[in-house]
């Protein structure tokens, strides 16, 4: 495991702010940290990066105690945080340059220019980073957090101020990292886009606890209830239709139907269209990611 | 290289580059230049002999210098956590003593460019008198353990304050009380309160050693208490700047 928190509690200003935090990891794993603001998902970067003592819990990166060995794991992750700010008045290889000393990986012109080129920031890096905009901030906190080649990525989103094409550019450096290194990504996120595009496993926080966790494949299957729009051009009625497929509402030839348990979706399809039922159209509706996330946080609003 | 010397060579760079930096040098510049063109018209008209006009100018050196040196303290790291540059450092296997201490060493840099941006001006003033020299050895000395004194109070401040400005107005308010000697008339000086200010103040001890030297050439062994008093300043504000380094989390 290259992370591992257990029950992880923490208690700021008299407040507790998290109170049963769990997230394990795996070289290579890319996992998306969900949660709604305010949830923790920073505090418990902070908590990682050996920045803030955890009040109690079990909390290892890399197979150390951060707080313990803070130097020790500085040396071997990168973070890119929420807040990443810079010196404006330096170009961008000469900051690389500068800060690759601190991280004890010293690079060259020649290196820094490699870098910035990894992450697009390209053809401006002796221009101020002052007259950067926002995406290429970003960007240049990409290649920042890569300096010193990290076994353990974490990244407080990432593709906030990136275009479309940018983000993608982003997303294949972070897939490259993780299937080709082995680097392990710890994706804090607001955008499930790049949940649904990167991440292999998922955590999703709410008040301060971990409400879900575990590999995005098998918290997608377990999904209750998926809901479907069929297309039913004639008229018919839903009155015979297979056990586990409810219609929640019609519309004209559209009905909006959900499927409930565990079970395989095109088993019910063909049980439906063997009934006799003419369905021209399947289109599933919301479900995915989304339902995921609002079912987790409902369900910890509401205790 | 060593975390520490490379920190301080950022902050050096941030002086003597930044457009922040500039600005602020050129103003020094600007009231040096317009207090010098007074004081060597006061000396031609012989309102003023030459020894007043270099102690006056030792002092301005030093407050100005002192000034700076506030300023670049308090920004250093509160000004660091606001833009949101601090975070990363914190990140990085450097320890917030390093860090500290490499802010230290930008204190060090700004006051040698003070410094060196002052001899001209002293040289202008003090080039026709006798004690130009030992007046560029004192203010090497007593300004370097005064002015530095300022920055690490600042710097300090700065670790324990979130925010620039409230780091910026105490360390204002330390600069201004302790300076007042500057303003301060002979006749108040000489009250017991004046004397008692005198003999714990930081600036006091270094203008009555400038006085001493260039206005009545008395020699080194003279200065030793003033020299104890603003060296117990830069050791104590030292001390409080590193005792501040708890504070520097996030």
């Amino acid at each position: 495991m290259i992370v591992e928190i257990h029950d992880l509690r923490l208690v700021l200003g008299g407040q507790p702010v998290l109170n049963g935090v769990d997230l394990t990891m795996r070289a290579g794993d890319i996992y998306g940290f969900l949660g709604p603001n305010g949830a923790g998902k920073s505090t418990t970067i902070s908590v990682l990066a050996g920045l803030r003592p955890p009040a109690s819990g079990k909390v290892e990166v890399l197979g150390r105690d951060p707080v313990a060995e803070r130097a020790w794991i500085h040396r071997r992750i990168g973070v890119l945080s929420e807040q990443s700010g810079f010196y404006e008045w330096m170009g961008a290889a000469e900051y690389l340059k500068w800060f690759s000393g601190l991280s004890g990986k010293r690079i060259e012109e020649a290196e820094a220019a490699l870098r910035l080129r990894r992450v697009g920031l390209d053809g401006r890096n002796r221009a101020p980073i002052g007259t950067y905009s926002r995406g290429m901030k970003q960007r240049l906190g990409l290649a920042r957090a890569l300096l010193n080649d990290p076994e353990l990525l974490i990244l407080d989103e990432p593709t906030n101020g990136l275009d479309p094409r940018g983000r993608r550019e982003i997303h294949d450096v972070l897939l490259e990292m993780s299937v080709n290194d082995g680097v392990g990504i710890l994706l804090c996120t607001h955008l499930l886009d790049d949940v649904d595009r990167l991440c292999t496993h998922l955590g999703i926080l709410s008040r301060g606890k971990t409400a879900m966790e575990g590999p995005v494949a098998d918290l997608l299957a377990g999904q209750r209830a998926a809901r479907y729009r069929l297309r039913v051009p004639a008229p018919e009625s839903a009155a015979n239709l297979p056990a586990g497929i409810r219609v929640a509402s019609m519309s004209g030839e559209w009905w909006h139907v959900e499927l409930s348990g565990a079970g395989d979706p095109a088993a019910a399809w063909r049980e439906l269209l063997d009934s006799g039922l003419r369905v021209e159209e399947i289109h599933q509706e919301g479900g995915g990611l989304e339902e995921l996330y609002l079912a987790a946080t409902e369900t910890r609003e509401a205790v | 290289m060593n975390p520490v010397w490379w920190i301080a060579r950022k902050e050096s760079g941030e002086i003597l580059v930044s457009g922040r930096g500039l600005a602020w040098l050129f103003a020094l510049s600007l009231v040096m230049s317009v207090l010098s063109l007074l004081l060597v018209s006061n000396t031609e008209l012989s309102l003023l002999d030459n020894a007043q006009v270099v102690y006056m100018v030792m002092g301005t050196i030093t407050a100005l210098g002192a000034l700076f040196a506030v300023v670049l303290g308090a920004d250093a790291v509160a000004g660091e956590r606001e833009r949101g540059s601090l975070m990363p450092l914190l990140l990085t296997s450097v320890t917030p003593s390093e860090i500290v201490s490499g802010k230290m060493g930008g204190q060090a840099a700004g006051w040698t460019v003070m410094y060196l941006l002052g001899l001209p001006y002293l040289w202008a003033v003090g080039s026709s008198g006798q004690n130009l020299l030992q007046a560029i050895a004192y203010l090497a000395l007593f300004g370097t353990l005064t002015v530095l004194g300022f920055g690490f109070f600042a710097l300090g401040l700065s670790a324990r304050f979130r925010s620039v400005r409230t780091a910026l107005l105490t360390s204002l308010i330390a600069w201004m009380l302790l300076a007042s000697p500057l303003l301060l008339g002979p006749g108040l000086r000489q009250s017991a309160v004046g004397k008692w200010f005198d003999a714990v103040n930081p600036f006091s001890a270094s203008l009555n050693a400038f006085d001493s030297v260039v206005i009545d050439s008395q020699p080194f062994a003279v200065q030793a208490g003033r020299l104890a008093v603003a060296l117990a300043w830069l050791v104590l504000t030292a001390w409080y700047a590193m005792r501040s380094v708890r504070k520097l989390e996030l």
